[in-house]
């Protein structure tokens, strides 16, 4: 389901929701503003009633016809006001006395008119009144009392109210969603300069960077974020690139022996002794090829993810052993010693043959490029949760900026190193594979003996 | 022996038919689907070799209906490197080997020679070569009046050497065969190539005629005389 703002622009739709939550919060507020007031102006109203009874009362004096008559106010003249009125009622319910504007008021209910004075609001002569009804004494007489004020101007000021909060309402939201949308773009606007920034870098222009104004506040962080990701990026297309390179350098190679022996071979014509040498040579070039091709492929697979693995709980130490004891007589040739030490029982799920190939390169690896004589120290130990292999050989040792490399397809730490010591340039590549898709890791230190230690850490599983 | 040869790449048809009759075989290729299957179904062979991508007629197919009809000559099919679904399914259909792509030419004729000799089980307890002599229940080798002292694999190798006496082995052949290795890998190709190495001083040390001879770019063949 799509929002029906979905299709706007985040800027838009911030300006949208800014002016929603605002006008609900002025429209609230300006409600209660209003209820205050009214509430304000009516208790304005009922105290000056009541001043009016208590004035009222002090004037009434009764008459000798029996009536009450109300004079003496200095402050008002009550016959010419039309606002305000006040009346007395005989307990048994005749008006014996008036004054103002009192005649359009109904008769008092005497029912209702106890002892206690009594607020009310009634129309009368169209025109709405509040009244205070209560009793007092006139000559030791009790009578009504009523005092009553026109609520008409209470009408119209809270009504000019009403409007002023009515016109003002919607000037002050436009204002605030204009000032929420420049702030929106403002807040923005770096965002947008980012998107500008970031569509410039292409695959062919992967160094360039967006730039990062504040690397503290959200956008830097936004900045540094896509700065990070451009890095990544462009470090898988340098891989890719050399590795690009690369493997067409090692494919070609043995296609120019190739040829270079076939076409020599036609030039003249030579002996059969020498003719079996050539085609000898291009078929060792041929086996070369396939064994690159073949190693590349399944590199590709695993890429890919397209591996079966045969898991099945190993012993680590057994399994370090065999691919030890495979390779033995290469370390006899160069009359070197390789010890294990093994741990008891440290138990890894994997597929026992592509870890085993992973343990040949690196003991093979080990044994290329440690001296004649030297010692490859093989350990298996459980570190925590982890299975460690590590294999420490006594040879140049690897430099650091060469660390992270060493296990890319057909990286040479020595360039001039020749085809022949160096073999296909895909061992330790195939070693990180096996590994890796068998859920572990591995990497290359700084031996204490000055070499290299290959570490190669699996997950340790149940037995 | 004859053997019929469907396969529709016309250089490798001629290099294995001319390989095969180096090996005295009598040898019928088929470049197409369909005429390797008319030729199957109408003449007697004692192997057909086929391959699995052919136009028109793919080798599966070719097989199939053989096996429906009761036509029981061994096959071994030529499949592709990524066509693991292929050699499942060759198999299942009744083929009795099978070959990846791109092979080599001593594992194909090793594999004919083991289809070829299928029901009949080689009881040999003495491998003989020359001087040579290979006692395998008493785990003992002489050349000449000299026992010969071997390591277990190297008792293997040679063992394996003997029995496909006078044919090329291959480093292939022997990872998977004696190694016990069922992918080859370059650590493994230089183990081979030193213990063939130690094993040759060992049997051919002091001899006049050497036995163990390195073909380069193949592999290695136990021969008497030239190599």
């Amino acid at each position: 389901m799509k929002g029906p703002w979905s299709s706007a622009s985040i800027r838009v739709q911030l300006t949208g929701w800014y002016a929603i939550v605002l006008s609900l919060m002025l429209v609230a507020y300006a409600a209660a503003t209003f209820f205050a007031v009214r509430q304000e102006f009516g208790e304005q109203l009922d105290d000056q009633l009541h001043d009016d009874f208590e004035s009222a009362e002090g004037f009434l004096t009764p008459t000798p016809d029996g009536r009450v008559a109300m004079s003496g106010d200095r402050h008002h003249d009550p016959d010419n006001d039309e606002d305000r009125g006040s009346d007395v009622w005989s307990p048994n319910g005749e008006q014996i006395g008036r004054s103002g504007a009192s005649a359009a008021l109904p008769p008092v209910a005497l029912a209702t008119a106890g002892a206690q004075a009594r607020y009310e609001s009634i129309a009368a002569g169209g025109r709405p009144w509040r009244t205070l009804t209560g009793t007092t004494l006139v000559s030791g007489r009790s009578v009504v009392l009523r005092v009553a004020r026109s609520e008409e101007r209470l009408r119209e000021q809270l009504s000019e109210v009403l409007k002023v909060l009515a016109l003002g309402l919607p000037v002050v939201i436009a204002l605030a969603g204009l000032g929420g949308y420049v702030l929106a773009r403002r807040a923005l606007a770096p965002i947008d300069h980012l998107a500008v920034e970031a569509r410039r870098v292409t695959a062919e222009r992967l160094h360039e960077r967006v730039s990062v104004p504040n690397q503290h506040d959200e956008i830097g962080r936004l900045a540094a974020v896509i700065n990070d990701a451009f890095a990544r990026l462009e470090s898988s297309f340098d891989k890719l690139r050399r590795f690009t390179a690369d493997a067409s350098h090692e494919l070609r190679t043995p296609l120019a022996v190739i040829r270079g022996i076939g076409e020599a071979g036609l030039v003249e014509t030579r002996t059969p002794a020498e003719y079996k040498e050539a085609i000898g040579s291009m078929l060792e070039e041929i086996d070369r090829l396939t064994t690159l091709v073949d190693t590349l492929l399944r590199l590709s697979h695993g890429d890919a993810g397209s591996v079966h693995l045969a898991l099945e709980p190993l012993d680590l130490g057994q399994l370090t052993r065999e691919a030890a004891a495979s390779l033995a007589v290469l370390a006899e040739e160069r009359r070197q010693r390789i010890s294990i030490e093994a741990a008891e029982r440290i138990t890894v799920v994997a597929d026992g043959l592509v870890l085993r190939e992973a343990m040949t390169n690196v003991i093979d690896n080990a044994i290329k490029y440690s001296p004649v004589g030297a010692t490859i120290a093989v350990a298996v130990c459980a570190d925590g949760e982890r299975a460690v292999v590590e294999v420490a050989d006594q040879g140049p040792g690897i430099a650091a900026e060469h660390r992270e490399r060493i296990f890319d397809r057909f990286f040479r730490v020595d360039t001039a190193r020749s085809r022949d010591a160096g073999g296909t340039g895909l061992g330790l590549a195939i070693a990180k594979w096996a590994v890796e898709i068998n859920g572990g890791s591995i990497r290359v230190d700084s031996a204490a003996t000055g070499g290299s230690v290959f570490r190669i850490s699996l997950p340790r599983g149940m037995a | 022996m004859r053997v019929l040869i469907v396969e529709d790449e016309r250089k490798l048809a001629q290099a294995l038919a001319s390989a095969l009759k180096g090996e005295h075989y009598d040898v019928v290729v088929a470049s197409t689907g369909e005429d390797g299957f008319f030729r199957a179904n109408a003449e007697a062979f004692d192997l057909v070799i086929l391959d699995v991508m052919l136009p028109g007629r793919s080798g599966l197919e070719i097989l199939q209906t053989l096996r429906q009809r009761h036509i029981d000559t061994p096959v071994l099919i030529l499949t592709a490197r990524d066509g693991v679904d292929d050699r499942v399914l060759g198999l299942d259909l009744g083929a009795d080997d099978y070959l990846v792509k791109p092979f080599a030419l001593p594992e194909l004729l090793a594999r004919i020679r083991a289809l070829l000799r299928r029901g009949r089980p080689s009881e040999a307890f003495r491998l003989k070569a020359a001087d040579l002599e290979m006692d395998l229940v008493g785990r003992r080798a002489v050349r000449g009046e000299r026992l010969l002292d071997l390591t277990a694999r190297e008792f293997e190798l040679l063992e394996y050497l003997l029995r496909h006496q006078g044919h090329l082995v291959s480093r292939e052949m022997l990872a998977r065969e004696v190694w016990k290795e069922p992918r080859r890998a370059t650590p493994l190709d230089n183990v081979i190539d030193v213990q063939m190495t130690r094993l040759r001083k060992k049997v051919d040390v002091d001899a006049a005629d050497r036995l163990i001879h390195t073909v380069r770019g193949v592999g290695f063949v136990l021969r008497e005389g030239e190599p």
